[in-house]
């Protein structure tokens, strides 16, 4: 009885969790989709204008045609309904600019982003604990002269840093491709330049803590027994330092699928982002909740996934 | 139809490191240059020997911008559909209409009816014949009411004039006009007149933006988005304008159409040899590009980018406060700092240098002059000052808000309003500068009547035609969209149209600049700069060249490898 209880209650939080996840990708639709069509200006005349590439009133019978053919005149409630009702049954509407559903925009365009954000988001991980086992703890000049640079490396501009990496790695010593497009080695330097910020990021939240444990009464009995220093750093404590990483890699999935967006602008490469930027700018409604809406889905994904590792790593907490 | 600037990033605002950016990345690509030259220096490129060019190979292109659809009115769908469309006539560099599908034509006493012989034994790349009634399907539906089918580009120009476009026979297209219009086969020489296929039209919107259909030199095998189109060569073109350089198919096996928005990637892949050619050369680079590499560039005709100044309440409709707020900044200064003289200035608000009508003598009306601009505003009754040492009338300050939007506007060229803004405060004008982002902008935002006293457009054509779009007055209550200025003159109205319907040469282009200097004298748009099209090639790739119907589209038909030694 007791087991069947507790499997029962498992179920019962799991539910809640998805519940909640699915609420979050609600919302993000939601706020989406109503701040897109509620931001001043005619989404018509947006249409009209984007077509002939210029600017100005267009005829009353011309925004008429536009306003049938994708139904903004109808009300807004109703709009709103058709669009929710479209999402429950996989639909997510037509693009206003390339006449394609949104799906098959999104899913031709999501998989080098995912691959890009995960890409980067190992190897700041490996960064960030290669560099904080090594020297954290070490009151010497190598752990100032890291934790310097970790500071620089979370502050700085991905952006400009991207640029940097490209000018240098790839125009003057033409070690990687300009143009890496899809293939692994056009991987490496989008990657770097969004790992190496967040790697500043993690690295400074992973050494503090891990700082901390060195200390704890279990390091020292694990010294005691004979343990050299990297297997102590390694098995015993980096496993209580990372918690706080593997907290901060949700949030880091968020950030690095927004920097990716930057990313892919400088390195030209395919993915979300540039769909993103260019239906944003033309106000593309459909496409702009589309990609929210399976960001913030990536986003919950991304969040349960924490939340069950945090068990693996620390089988002492109970999912509660 | 306008040339849409600059990276998605700089439409969004996203802008802040981007002047740090770009001085790392000018000092770094000195630097490159420095290293490079010495590498280069020893390449010079051979002609191919004497069996004609060598054929083969895949252009690697890298472009700017990615548009939405592979054919519509804004130039980004120009550029491609140059390369998979034919036109049914093609304009020379001499603004001279030359044979393409239409293998010669006649023009009826009355002006009125146009008959074209088209070219035999043509056929869209899916097979349909390409007959009199193929191009008859296109143009009526460019000027229906299918908001599908209907052309933004061509509307404008003939909707008033154009009645019916009919095939008398296979090969014979009849075109009626109800009133006569000259620029007509201008119109029909540009890259988004290009004639697609009907049979492959019926598929609808969604399908043919993806995969349309001409009978050009170049097959739209593949886009991928994001990323590239793939263009592979047509094996069966017979249907050359007769101005290229040969005939039948093209050299090259296709081009790899690549959409690179960051300039410094673009000319970076050109530098390590990862393109073959690259669009609009970053002004950093300019010299260096030129220094280097063959550099193609066309200033587009039509208008330049240039100001228009609403003259349909105060200040600005007193023409001597226009013509005041003309002296009263160093223009030609603030575009010659700003773009590094990748940009020449332009003073002639009416018409852009490329023009054939253009009048070199405007080019320098309105030169910096403070004295005037300070008489011509005393004169106005803008006589008193506030503590700022801005002019008030009735207690009003004269202040002037420019919209502008980076779709419109390269990012070197805010500095140059910034100039402006300063230089005119002397005169007594408040200047303030209303950036906005694209997708505002193009829904309205700081356009409405009473948003703006000045807003930055442009509108690329071959020559003064443009002046229809620009000056045709409001009509049964129908707004003339695309008149910012709101300046409406019946009597440059009639100029405009009279040359329209004059077919003598000399006497169409003398009725044009008298329209052009009124509209120069009036000041309703004074000139800023003009928009161009740049391409730089590698020594490895020949004859390359700019369309010259308007925009200024690479033409690779023509285009060919040698081997550099």
């Amino acid at each position: 009885m007791r087991v069947n209880s507790a499997a029962h209650v498992r179920i019962g939080r799991l539910a809640g969790r998805f519940v909640s996840a699915a609420t979050v990708v609600w919302l993000a639709a939601t706020f989406t989709f109503l701040v897109q069509c509620l931001m001043p200006g005619d989404r018509a005349q947006i249409i009209i204008n984007m077509a002939s590439g210029n600017v100005g009133e267009a005829s009353p019978a011309e925004l008429a045609a536009v306003n049938a053919k994708y139904g903004f005149d109808q009300p807004l409630v109703l709009q709103y309904g058709k669009y929710i009702w479209g999402i429950l049954h996989g639909d997510l509407g037509l693009s206003y600019q390339q006449h394609r559903p949104v799906l098959d925009i999104i899913a031709e365009q999501i998989g080098p982003t995912i691959i890009l954000a995960v890409a980067a988001l190992i190897a700041a991980w490996v960064i960030a604990v290669l560099t904080t086992v090594l020297v954290a703890g070490q009151d010497n000049m190598w752990s100032t002269l890291l934790s310097g640079i970790q500071v620089f490396l979370a502050t700085v501009p991905p952006y400009w840093l991207a640029t940097i990496l490209l000018v240098v790695f790839a125009v003057q010593l033409r070690i990687v491709p300009v143009i890496g497009g899809n293939s692994p080695i056009g991987l490496v330097l989008p990657t770097s330049a969004l790992a190496l910020e967040l790697s500043g990021f993690l690295g400074q939240i992973v050494r503090s803590e891990f700082t901390r444990v060195l200390e704890q009464p279990f390091v020292i009995s694990a010294r005691a027994r004979g343990m050299g220093e990297l297997g102590v750093r390694f098995r015993h404590v980096l496993r209580h330092a990372a918690l706080p990483g593997i907290t901060l890699s949700g949030w880091a999935i968020g950030k690095l699928l927004s920097g990716a967006i930057l990313i892919e602008a400088v390195f030209a490469r395919q993915g979300l982002g540039g769909v993103l930027v260019a239906a944003t700018s033309s106000r593309d409604v459909p496409v702009v909740s589309g990609a929210i809406l399976i960001s913030a889905g990536l986003f919950a994904v991304t969040n349960m996934l924490v939340d069950l590792t945090y068990r693996i790593v620390d089988p002492r907490i109970k999912m509660t | 139809m306008s040339v849409i600037e600059r990276t998605s990033l700089w439409r969004l605002g996203i802008q802040p490191n981007t002047r740090r950016k770009q001085k790392a990345t000018a000092v770094l690509l000195a630097v490159s240059t420095l290293l490079q030259i010495s590498i280069m220096a020893c390449c010079s490129a051979q002609e191919a020997s004497a069996g004609g060019p060598k054929r083969g190979g895949i252009i690697r292109y890298g472009h700017f911008q990615e548009p939405p659809c592979l054919f519509g009115g804004w130039v980004q769908q120009w550029y491609l559909q140059r390369q998979y469309s034919d036109n049914l006539v093609a304009r020379r560099e001499d603004g001279k209409i030359v044979p393409w599908l239409a293998t010669s034509w006649t023009i009826s006493d009355d002006r009125k009816v146009y008959i074209f012989e088209i070219k035999p034994n043509v056929k869209f790349t899916d097979g349909t014949p390409l007959d009199a009634q193929a191009v008859a399907e296109n143009i009526n539906g460019w000027l229906g009411n299918d908001p599908d089918r209907r052309n933004p580009t061509a509307a404008p120009y003939l909707e008033d004039s154009f009645e019916s476009a009919t095939a008398i026979a296979p090969l014979t297209l009849q075109i009626t006009l109800k009133t006569p219009f000259q620029p007509l086969l201008n119109v029909l020489a540009q890259s988004s007149q290009g004639i697609l296929s009907p049979t492959a039209l019926k598929r609808g919107l969604a399908v043919n933006c993806n995969s349309p259909v001409g009978s050009g030199p170049f097959i739209v095998e593949k886009w991928n988005h994001g990323q590239n189109v793939v263009f592979r060569r047509n094996p069966d073109y017979n249907s050359a304008p007769s101005h290229a350089k040969h005939q039948g198919p093209a050299y090259v096996d296709g081009i790899n159409w690549r959409f690179l928005a960051d300039q410094t990637v673009r000319y970076g892949s050109l530098l390590t040899g990862e393109s073959d050619v690259v669009y609009d050369i970053p002004a950093v680079a300019w010299k260096d590009a030129n220094s280097r590499f063959a550099v193609l560039r066309h200033i587009t005709g039509g208008t330049p980018l240039r100001l228009a100044l609403y003259t349909a309440r105060p200040p600005f409709d007193d023409v001597r406060v226009r013509q005041a707020f003309a002296y009263a900044a160093d223009r030609r200064a603030a575009v010659e700092l700003s773009f590094l003289g990748a940009l020449p200035f332009e003073a002639n608000g009416a018409l852009s240098q490329s023009s054939p009508e253009y009048i070199s003598g405007l080019g320098r009306s309105y030169g910096y002059d403070v004295g005037k601009a300070n008489q011509l505003l005393d004169q106005a009754g803008w006589t008193e000052h506030n503590k700022d040492g801005i002019r008030l009338k009735n207690g009003k300050p004269l202040v002037v808000r420019i919209s502008y939007s980076s779709a419109f506007l390269k990012p070197d060229g805010e500095q140059a309003l910034q100039v402006i803004q300063q230089q005119a405060k002397a005169a007594g004008f408040e200047v303030r500068l209303q950036p906005t982002n694209q997708a505002d902008f193009f829904a309205g935002k700081n356009l409405g009547p009473d948003d703006y006293e000045v807003v930055l457009l442009y509108w690329v054509a071959p020559g003064a035609e443009i002046f229809r779009i620009s000056w045709k007055p409001d009509r049964n209550g129908q707004r003339n969209r695309y008149n910012p200025s709101r300046y409406q003159d019946e009597a440059l109205w009639n100029v405009v149209q009279t040359a329209e319907q004059e077919f003598n040469d000399g006497g169409r282009t003398a009725l044009y600049q008298q329209a052009e200097r009124n509209i120069v004298e009036k000041a309703a748009v004074l000139g800023f700069t003009v928009l161009d099209v740049t391409l730089a090639t590698s020594p490895r790739l020949k004859d390359v060249w700019l369309d010259r119907g308007s925009v200024g589209e690479p033409v690779f038909y023509d285009a060919h490898f040698v081997d550099v030694k």
